[in-house]
């Protein structure tokens, strides 16, 4: 599998259009296009292999399951992640003749793609120091009172940035480094220890994911039983995550209408002090 | 006495579409959101205010830095679209009152909408997505593009107006006790089914075995595992991780680093074995 000019073109334009903070505005760009499955998607159907394209993309997703930027610091660039990382992957499995279907190939992915993302992060703060430039230009015009010119600096200025950092970077790797993959898979042996690692770290990585997105939603030991709960119910009884889901909305119902109950008397019991006639409605 | 300003709809809804489209693409360091928020508010300014020194003055409002979960955070926009109308009316509104608000709101929003949104209906939507493209089907992907984006789009406008017409009560409801409870009720959710894609996902297995002189396995460790409860190993690696960058602050890159030094070493002594064929 190689990968054209032109098509290491779009998936540059993709780049440009997903990262966060991208051209594609966040919700359409860095929330759609820059999630992993989506990239997979688009990179299938730029490279014309759908398939290894998505395989790539869901193996990928579980690495960056919950991507949060608290305060702009990234450890991963989801433009690298998505859009060299992918078509990479997806050139390493057809040079090593994996099939796509096989759990090795999506741990390959995983490793490929998450080795590209963390190193992406220069292209991140590349970007947002460039912006610096731009956002100069604004604070001129604004001083000015003239205003349109924001929408210059806003929506039109930083696509010059994303050309230098999204853009180029994707093009350049994608073109250079699908030969390159090629090669280093051809001189790595499967068998051989380096290879086994990278695997084996495949298989690993996706628990990093989870774990980001846990630290997201327990603040303390007794929040890990929902956690484990919808863990229990796939590992063990074999639901699907619509399942999970629809399980656990019982749940949910159950401590919302506790919480209120809570919240009621708390006021109910606040009104006695003042008020002694409201006992009878107790 | 003059007739009330009033902000029209179309140009409310055109301060939402800038917002909705820009509030991070000239994002710097320095100043991550304040372009995007300049832009959205631009509109407003132009339509309240017809002299240059009025519009430049209210402008000057908005240079303040600001960032927050942008999604979500488009309430506050909503309420200062509100509260720069009451300022032309001549309310007791100022620089002060607004940029106090925004900088109030900035944490909590972010808070409250980083782990309900980008830690919750985010990973939700995809986790069921996940199982949709299972085996290389497109099925997923796309379901996933049109349900996120219909949902950002009209939630976003939703909060927009609700923001701009409520005011701070809007925010009160957010924080108040009822969304709390309601927000406590969504984590259940977020936390069972993201259980349920670890589980379905996620994989750790050993291939650790004992052999006999005949060369017969008498013990396969990753089948003990599973007799004490399946996906054991997955959910300690899990929590290892977890309790790194939750416990011990260690960034998720050196994690990631130290599960190769795992893998490298548990490789080495045979514990991993991906079983690798040509």
């Amino acid at each position: 599998m190689t990968i054209s000019w032109l098509q290491a073109a779009l998936l540059g334009l993709f780049a440009s259009l997903s990262s966060m903070p991208g051209m594609g505005g966040s919700s359409i760009g860095n929330y759609t296009l820059g999630r992993p499955l989506v990239g997979g998607l688009v990179c299938g159907l730029i490279l014309g292999d759908l398939k290894t394209g998505i395989i790539c993309g869901v193996a990928m997703q579980l690495v960056y399951i919950a991507l949060v930027t608290p305060g702009g610091t990234v450890s991963a660039d989801v433009r690298a992640v998505s859009y060299i990382g992918i078509p990479l992957a997806m050139v390493a499995i057809h040079a090593q003749g994996i099939s796509p279907d096989s759990a090795d190939a999506a741990n390959l992915a995983k490793s490929m793609g998450t080795l590209v993302g963390t190193v992406g992060t220069v292209l991140f703060y590349g970007t947002a120091t460039l912006n610096l430039a731009w956002q100069h230009i604004g604070w001129n015009a604004v001083e000015k009172g003239d205003f349109k010119k924001l929408y210059m600096v806003d929506w039109g200025l930083p696509w010059v940035s994303h050309f230098v950092f999204s853009f180029l970077p994707t093009l350049i790797m994608c073109k250079l480094g699908a030969s390159a993959v090629t090669a280093i898979q051809a001189a790595l042996p499967m068998d051989g220890l380096a290879m086994k690692t990278l695997f084996t770290v495949g298989s690993l990585l996706p628990c990093v994911g989870i774990a980001i997105l846990l630290k997201q939603i327990v603040d303390k030991v007794t929040d890990f039983v929902p956690f484990f709960v919808g863990f229990t119910l796939a590992a063990s009884l074999g639901l699907n995550l619509v399942a999970c889901a629809v399980v656990s909305l019982i749940f949910a119902l159950l401590f919302y209408e506790i919480d209120m109950v809570k919240i009621k008397k708390a006021s109910a019991g606040a009104d006695l002090d003042f008020d002694d006639d409201d006992e009878e409605d107790i | 006495m003059a007739e009330r300003k009033k902000i029209s709809k179309k140009t409310l809804t055109k301060s939402f579409h800038h917002w909705y489209y820009g509030h991070l693409t000239c994002f710097s360091q320095e100043h991550m959101q304040t372009f995007g928020y300049l832009t959205s508010m631009l509109p407003i300014v132009e339509e309240l205010y017809d002299n240059k020194e009025e519009q430049k003055e209210a402008m000057q409002t908005y240079t303040a830095f600001f960032n927050t979960e942008p999604q979500l955070g488009t309430i506050v926009v909503g309420v200062t679209a509100g509260l720069e109308e009451a300022r032309a009316n001549g309310d007791s509104v100022d620089d002060e009152t607004i940029n106090g608000m925004r900088a109030g709101l900035m944490g909590p929003i972010a808070g409250i909408g980083d782990s309900l949104i980008v830690g919750t209906l985010i990973p939700v939507l995809l986790g069921i997505a996940l199982g949709l493209s299972n085996g290389g089907s497109p099925v997923g992907a796309i379901f996933y593009i049109i349900v996120w984006n219909l949902l950002a789009y009209f939630g976003m406008k939703f909060a927009y107006f609700k923001g701009y017409e409520l005011g701070d009560k809007a925010v009160e409801f957010l924080v108040g006790p009822q969304g709390q409870a309601i927000r406590k009720a969504i984590g259940i959710v977020g936390g069972m089914v993201i259980g349920g894609v670890a589980a379905t996902w996620v994989s750790v297995k050993t291939s650790f075995q004992m052999k006999n002189s005949a060369g017969e396995a008498f013990l396969v460790l990753q089948d003990q595992f599973d007799a004490v409860y399946p996906g054991l190993l997955t959910g300690i690696f899990i929590v290892f991780c977890w309790w790194l960058m939750a416990k011990k602050n260690i960034s998720p890159i050196k994690v990631m680093l130290l599960l190769v030094v795992i893998a490298f070493v548990g490789v080495l002594v045979g514990f991993f074995n991906p079983g690798l064929s040509y």
